[in-house]
């Protein structure tokens, strides 16, 4: 009983990085109908960010997520409103799936020749600490990331539902025509939804490195979480991205306790391709509804 | 294309590359034999994913099965024939067993479209390559041996050069073949609007099923040639994501469903990545990513793609709409 309710906390916890990483990637799914394989580069520059921060000025990695979170809002934004905007309408919008491949495999080489091909981790005083619960016991610091996560996730659900600008991105979503008779630029708001993906995607990168290690080449991993994610909760809101992201740790975790460590990837896969058969607009459906 | 030109110049080609291995060095037989094994891949490719616009991001599974299906029939069942003459047996048998998969798996996931079958064929991939490496039974994790049976007195990469250059002709063949038939216009009609063209009467979905079961029987035919190549190999020589997103960027560079765009893109990117930049194995990544953004930026089409829009230009004003959504 102790082994699964603890195998239970470590799916929760593993779900709630995993949902933080991919609700960006659903946004602009949802948004934009862009498939975005630069994703997982986003969450991997959040996370070379907060080394980077740590280990030359010694800020702590869930403050740099500001700063971090700022620099690639600008980045996601001046990407899509060049590259990506030129392939969607040059070429198609499937074509811009490839675009964002392609700029994938270079962000990667880029980054393995800058930072090396090692294998990184951010080490903060608190990650070594660990609470005990009756026999339950967990890492500070996951608890940490998971509480971070989860404030993170609050904080765009609110701003997507309260705010103007939130309102805008949905009516965008829904409706790109109608949104731009209303008067909103939707050029714009396109841009500015990736860049707010990109800063979801890179603060939760700047909390997986004090998690897990990570490398370039990690990219791809992440990229895919997302996507699977995204399959199991639901297409372009937080609430999909938390259902998607919690079933995924859980997945993870009871794989790796009761089936073996080593098929964890495939199990995933699994669920994804099973739930691709039978729901594929995921558990809780688009979040912006019939009209896409 | 006038047809007796065709032929004569396909007998041409086919002539000089029977005689090549003879003027240039062991290092440009491996290239070339390189070549074929990718071109012949990226023309199975391009029968599902080029005619009928099922892109499938994880063909390296039929590679994959394909190898480790010949390497457990040769252990298994021992050498079936003498020399050379014993590789056909596992490879046809290779070759069916991917068919069979294929086929089994073609109804399920052939009835999700864009990017989620593409998704879905990364995740069969992902699945099939770590059940064979962590499922003792397939040692994948330690790997298996498949001896190549050299007749004597030919070296190893001439041997594969003809082999993989025989299999790329059939493949080629096949892929003429398939796009000049009833069942080739088929695959376009589902590409370019699958709801209307089940509508007209198009049995769509048994030839999604044959698209998908040819491009798998074909991938795996080469890939457990390509066991026999490299000899011994594990999980990861052969069930390899770079492999099933090559083939993609091969078919883009040279351009998505044509016949000769496979080919082309195969032979421009090697070109570029294994003889100009043999000396920058640590940018080539980059190099292979910069051109697949330029091409789609630049030429959407791919070079076939480019070709034929400047042959049209030609008798042809611009079409103001294009400009206008730009």
């Amino acid at each position: 009983m102790t082994l699964f309710l603890q195998t239970v906390l470590n799916g929760l916890v593993l779900g709630g990085i995993y949902s933080l990483a991919a609700v960006g990637f659903s946004l602009v799914f949802g948004v934009l109908g862009i498939v975005n394989l630069t994703h997982g580069i986003f969450v991997v520059a959040g996370a070379y960010g907060a080394l980077l921060f740590f280990g030359q000025i010694g800020i702590d990695p869930l403050v740099a997520i500001i700063p971090i979170g700022l620099v690639l809002f600008a980045v996601g934004y001046v990407y899509q409103r060049t590259i990506i905007q030129w392939a969607v309408s040059r070429a198609s919008l499937v074509a811009s799936l490839v675009v964002t491949f392609g700029v994938a495999m270079m962000a990667r080489n880029g980054l393995q020749l800058v930072f090396g091909p090692d294998v990184h981790t951010i080490t903060p005083a608190y990650s070594f600490m660990s609470l005990t619960l009756g026999p339950l016991r967990m890492d500070v610091v996951r608890l940490v990331a998971l509480g971070a996560s989860l404030v993170l996730l609050v904080v765009l659900a609110l701003v997507l539902a309260r705010t103007h600008f939130g309102r805008a991105i949905r009516a965008t979503a829904q409706q790109p025509l109608a949104a731009e008779l209303s008067g909103l630029n939707v050029r714009n708001l396109h841009g500015l939804t990736f860049g707010l993906g990109a800063a979801m995607a890179g603060a939760s990168g700047a909390i997986i490195g004090i998690v897990q290690p990570f490398t370039a080449a990690s990219e791809v991993a992440w990229t895919l979480n997302a996507f699977i994610v995204v399959v199991l909760g639901g297409i372009g809101s937080p609430a999909g991205a938390l259902v998607g992201g919690l079933l995924l740790g859980m997945i993870n975790a009871f794989t790796a306790q009761y089936i073996g460590p080593s098929l964890t990837q495939a199990a995933m896969f699994l669920v994804l391709v099973l739930m691709l058969l039978v729901r594929p607009s995921g558990l809780l459906g688009n979040a912006f509804g019939e009209s896409r | 294309m006038n047809r007796t030109l065709a032929l004569v110049l396909g007998a041409i080609i086919v002539i000089a590359a029977a005689l090549l291995p003879l003027w240039i060095g062991p290092f440009y037989t491996r290239v070339a034999q390189l070549f074929f094994f990718s071109a012949g891949m990226a023309i199975a490719w391009n029968i599902l994913g080029g005619f009928s616009g099922y892109w499938s991001f994880g063909h390296t599974v039929f590679i994959g099965m394909g190898a480790f299906s010949a390497a457990h029939i040769v252990h298994r069942l021992g050498p079936l024939g003498d020399g050379p003459l014993s590789m056909i047996v596992p490879i046809l048998l290779a070759g069916l067993i991917c068919g069979l998969f294929a086929a089994i798996l073609a109804y399920p996931i052939l009835r999700l479209r864009g990017i989620y079958f593409a998704i879905a064929m990364l995740g069969v991939s992902q699945v099939v390559g770590e059940l064979v490496n962590n499922v003792s039974w397939f040692q994948g994790g330690i790997g298996v041996f498949l001896q190549t049976p050299v007749p004597s007195g030919t070296t190893p990469e001439d041997f594969f050069y003809y082999i993989f250059g025989g299999l790329l002709l059939l493949c080629f063949l096949i892929s003429i073949a398939v796009r000049n038939s009833r069942f080739g216009y088929a695959l376009l009609s589902i590409r370019e609007d699958e709801d209307t063209a089940m509508m007209l009467g198009v049995a769509t979905e048994r030839y999604k099923i044959m698209a998908f079961v040819l491009s798998a029987t074909l991938v795996g035919i080469m890939g457990s040639v390509y066991g026999y190549s490299v000899g011994y190999f594990t999980t990861y020589t052969v069930f390899r994501l770079d492999f099933s997103l090559n083939l993609i960027v091969f078919c883009l560079i040279g351009g998505i469903g044509t016949l000769f765009g496979p080919i082309i893109g195969t032979a421009v990117m090697l070109f570029i990545t294994q003889v100009l930049l043999s000396r920058f194995l640590d940018i080539h990544l980059l190099i292979t990513g910069a051109m697949v953004v330029a091409i789609i930026l630049l030429m959407p089409g791919g070079i076939i793609g480019a070709l034929r829009s400047r042959k049209r230009q030609a008798n042809q004003v611009e079409p103001v709409e294009a400009e206008a959504r730009a």
